[in-house]
């Protein structure tokens, strides 16, 4: 009875989410904040609804939401993993409707982001926890970083036993080319053609690291592989059929490296770039107390330890469960280079300046 | 006397009506195919600029050609095995007929990006079956990440849906005609050949045109196995085309979209001129024909046996196997024992999540109940259309394979702006209803064409003797043709229940927190990788088909009779 089982827990689920039968610690206001902010609560909590778009997917967005749950009993998350071109799409879309249906937007598209911001499509709104924030972190008050996430390398232990690591960018070159043959095929990094993503740290790399387009034609020496997502990419390493990926989202690196022995990861200690999650509050939101209570929650101590425990590094320093950004700085020899949420985002989306890095990706890549 | 005199009004109505809903989605993107920004976009113009991209991208001919390569083959592959699993299943005493049938459709079930995960786990480059087997011989000498293996597994996964209209058709078969050639002394593979064969042409050829045309629009299988080796078909390049422009460039999407359609239109006018003749392959006459199966003696049973065992092996054992095993484990691959991986954390994790559960409830309230919602559609369109031979006739025809020939991704991108920009939709478009229209739009050439094909094999002497006794047209329909294909509506269901279970690129747009369906969190998961929760979703997948099956024939519901 298989079938009942899972009623009987796809309810439970519900249940949880619905957040019945939980005990609940309530917290009226969070202290430092202003004495105003009982009343923005309450209203927020009149509103009863908080409607997220997002691409972190539902496993890693549960713990904040839960979290949130917790804290504001009284307002529903209604939580959509779009991914960053399903968010963007349907955000510009339902603007030109005029039924806005998202009050807060958080994604790891941080030009997209900007570009929705330039558009006029955000609301700005001053968070009382901007004060722990890098400066790096807010944009006009309008668009903050949440996280700060490493880029980095995972590997295969099992299949590199026999070589040396490479620990910094130059090594990282140095062993592409020194083991070219015996790599053969056996390399992967994110394809900035097919995920934003991998598109942002490719091109913040062509912008801040000479070496970059070396790198890209030493791997395609090797013959070596584009994939979609970190998480392709994890598979094949666990599988063995890749034996190292480069320029992947390294928050997850760390964590899969932690539950499974056979993967190891490395930042590179000469220079790490780190990217952030990026979120605003929609212009015209339908419950724009409930987006500003959500937004404080993401950037509070709260929030952002559930994110930190799901492995996406605080932006903070003071948050002490999972990694933050001062443990992580450290980790990157003091080389961490987090992309700021600036409008420099927006060189990238120029349509001249990305025909012009894919031109030089695509002919590098060539080896 | 031509029937198609009558009940014009009906016909008219219901046809015009399909139309609109057909032609809404396809108008829309056709229209933003010559925009020069998003149709909302206050800067949008008309412009061709979406054409000279894609004429001036060398990718796109690749992809093109590589699409066309694709369809074919998966054709040569799918229809002559589908076919000849049907023969098998259908028209002789093979053993173990009734627990095999089930069997072969498995692959229906799955969704293609989960069939081509399966494949990777079991025989990609570091599959447990590669990996077993380089153990043994010393090397694997396969890929399946070049295109010949894409097209195998292609054309592998599309069997069933071949099989499902041959096998309908054959059921209705009698089967005098065979026996009289056994009895005369052919052969059994002689029998299927000439006797069989030419019968069932009308399935075969539907479930080929219609096959060529899922061909063009594949998505999961390229999408996983393709993307490696940079193989890319139409569908994946559009995908990829968005990422290139850095942002959805919905004006280039169209455009490859409109080439889709321009392609598909000549298969359906083919269609239709193989099928004019209809009437010639009536076979249910007046008396409800029993059949009488043709035994295949003790070789042809070894031989029939051992073409669906390994038929069987590889189209079901791999794939499913490797999803069951990735769905236990956490880590897999060289040097890992599995034994000491199992876990049901995978599937933890998915009843934890409140949008994977909420989503295992959707999919399979649309798949059972909008199945049903669904095939009564289908039905009254199917009507509308039977045995009518004039303009609106035509018109059907056309409208049922617009829709096959845009891709579903596209579809449920369509519907998501007509729910968005249409006033009176507006306030369906965060219910189920708005991924039910969708789907009933993309499931419309299979379901319609079931029932068109089980509604043709009433022979029109019926309709005629029924119409001279003085019945209307509506009254022919309910008391002589209803009847008659009732089985086949069961059928119909439990086929388009399936259809709706496994689809993944409809509800990508659609879909909003609270209408969650399994098919599309696959490909939100993809996008970041979830595996695991990948994994777990489609052996739940898989689960609740065989469930829904299982219940569907206690019911009485047999798959096709």
């Amino acid at each position: 009875m298989i079938n009942r089982r899972q009623f009987v827990l796809a309810s439970a689920a519900s249940a949880t989410a619905l957040g019945i039968g939980l005990p609940v610690r309530a917290q009226e206001v969070p202290a430092g904040y202003p004495a105003d902010y009982k009343a923005l609560v309450e209203k927020a909590k009149a509103e009863g609804v908080v409607s997220i778009y997002t691409s972190t997917d539902d496993v890693q967005g549960r713990p904040i939401v839960e979290a949130f749950q917790k804290a504001y009993p009284g307002i529903r998350v209604d939580y959509n993993d779009l991914g960053t071109n399903g968010a963007y799409n349907r955000i510009i879309s339902e603007a030109a409707a005029k039924q806005v249906g998202s009050d807060v937007v958080w994604t790891s598209a941080m030009d997209l982001q900007m570009v929705l911001v330039q558009k006029g499509l955000a609301e700005a709104y001053k968070s009382p926890e901007t004060s722990h924030l890098p400066g790096w972190a807010n944009f006009n008050d309008t668009l903050y970083g949440t996280t700060v996430e490493p880029v980095g390398i995972l590997y295969n232990k099992a299949q590199l036993a026999s070589m040396k690591l490479p620990k910094t960018r130059a090594e990282l070159l140095a062993f592409m080319r020194d083991n070219k043959d015996a790599l053969k095929g056996k390399l992967a990094t994110f394809d900035p053609e097919k995920s934003g993503t991998g598109f942002l740290f490719f091109s913040n790399d062509a912008k801040t690291m000479p070496d970059t387009f070396e790198l890209v034609k030493a791997f395609g020496a090797t013959e070596g592989k584009t994939y979609g997502s970190s998480g392709a990419m994890r598979e094949k390493i666990v599988s063995g059929e890749h034996w190292l990926a480069f320029n992947i989202i390294a928050s997850y690196a760390i964590e899969w490296a932690a539950k499974n022995p056979a993967l190891g990861y490395i930042l590179t200690s000469d220079h790490t770039a780190a990217f952030s999650r990026v979120a605003n509050i929609s212009k015209g939101a339908p419950h724009p107390n409930a987006a500003r209570v959500f937004l404080d929650f993401l950037l509070a101590n709260s929030g952002q330890s559930a994110l930190a425990s799901v492995g996406a590094p605080s932006i903070r320093t003071d948050v002490t469960s999972g990694l933050n950004l001062t443990k992580l700085t450290e980790m990157a020899n003091g080389n961490l280079k987090p992309i700021p949420v600036t409008t420099a985002l927006l060189e990238a989306t120029e349509p001249k300046n990305r025909a012009d890095f894919f031109r030089r990706w695509k002919e590098a890549l060539r080896g | 006397m031509s029937l198609s005199a009558q009940a014009p009004r009906y016909r008219a109505s219901v046809i015009l009506a399909l139309f609109v809903m057909v032609a809404a989605p396809a108008a829309l993107i056709i229209y933003q195919s010559f925009l020069s920004a998003p149709f909302f976009d206050e800067t949008a113009r008309l412009s061709l600029e979406a054409y000279e991209f894609i004429l001036s991208d060398p990718e796109f001919y690749r992809a093109l050609w590589t699409t066309t390569l694709y369809a074919v083959g998966m054709v040569a592959v799918a229809v002559p095995l589908g076919g000849l699993l049907a023969f098998l299943i259908t028209r002789t005493d093979l053993k173990g007929r009734g627990w095999l049938e089930p069997l072969v459709l498995v692959p229906m079930f799955l969704s293609s990006i989960v069939l081509a995960f399966g494949y990777t786990v079991a025989v990609g480059p570091s599959g447990f079956v590669t990996i077993a087997f380089r153990n043994v011989f010393g090397v694997a000498p396969w890929s399946i990440y070049t295109l010949p293996g894409i097209i195998l597994i292609g054309g592998l996964s599309h069997v069933p849906t071949v099989y499902l209209y041959v096998a309908s058709a054959m059921r209705r078969l009698p089967s005098d005609l065979e026996e009289a050639a056994r009895t005369a002394g052919a052969s059994i593979w002689r029998v299927s050949l000439d006797v069989t064969l030419p019968m069932v042409l009308p399935a075969l050829v539907f479930s080929a045109a219609l096959n060529l045309l899922l061909g063009f629009e594949t998505f999961g299988i390229p999408l996983v196995l393709g993307d490696p080796n940079g193989i890319l078909v139409l569908t994946t390049y559009i995908y990829k085309v968005n990422t290139i422009f850095g942002a959805p460039t919905y004006q280039v999407m169209a455009a490859v979209t409109v080439f889709l359609i321009l392609i598909t239109l000549p298969l359906v006018f083919i269609q239709r001129r193989l099928l004019r003749h209809a009437r010639r392959f009536a076979a249910v006459g007046g008396k409800g024909a029993r059949t009488n199966l043709l035994k295949l003696g003790s070789t042809g049973q070894v031989v029939a046996l051992s073409i669906i065992g390994l038929w069987l092996l590889v189209s079901v054992v791999l794939p499913v196997g490797g999803i069951v095993l990735r769905a236990f484990v956490e880590n897999w691959g060289e040097g890992v024992k599995l034994s000491e991986q199992l876990t049901l954390a995978n599937f933890q994790r998915v009843f934890e999540l409140p949008s994977l559960s909420r989503g295992i409830i959707n999919t399979i309230l649309l798949a059972a109940v909008g199945g049903a919602f669904a095939v009564a559609f289908y039905l009254l369109v199917g009507l509308a259309g039977h045995r009518n031979h004039g303009k609106t006739g035509t018109l059907l025809d056309y409208s049922v394979l617009i829709p096959r020939a845009l891709p579903g991704l596209i579809v449920g991108l369509a519907f998501f702006w007509l729910f968005l920009f249409v006033p009176f939709l507006v306030p369906l478009r965060t219910t189920l209803f708005s991924l039910l229209i969708a789907y009933i739009i993309v499931g419309l050439s299979y379901g319609l064409r079931i029932i068109q094909a089980t509604l043709l094999q009433v022979a029109p002497e019926l309709e005629e003797s029924a119409r001279t006794a003085g019945a209307t047209t509506f009254r022919t329909w309910r008391d002589v043709v209803i009847p008659l294909v009732r089985p086949g509506l069961a059928g119909a269901w439990a086929m388009i229940m399936i259809v709706f279970l496994r689809e993944y690129a409809t509800g990508v747009y659609l879909m909003s927190a609270g209408t969650e369906v399994i098919g599309s969190l696959m490909v939100s998961l993809l996008t970041s990788g979830a595996m695991d929760q990948i994994a777990a979703l489609s052996f739940i997948s898989i689960l609740l088909t065989a469930i829904g099956l299982t219940l569907a024939m206690r019911l009485g519901a047999k798959i096709h009779d």
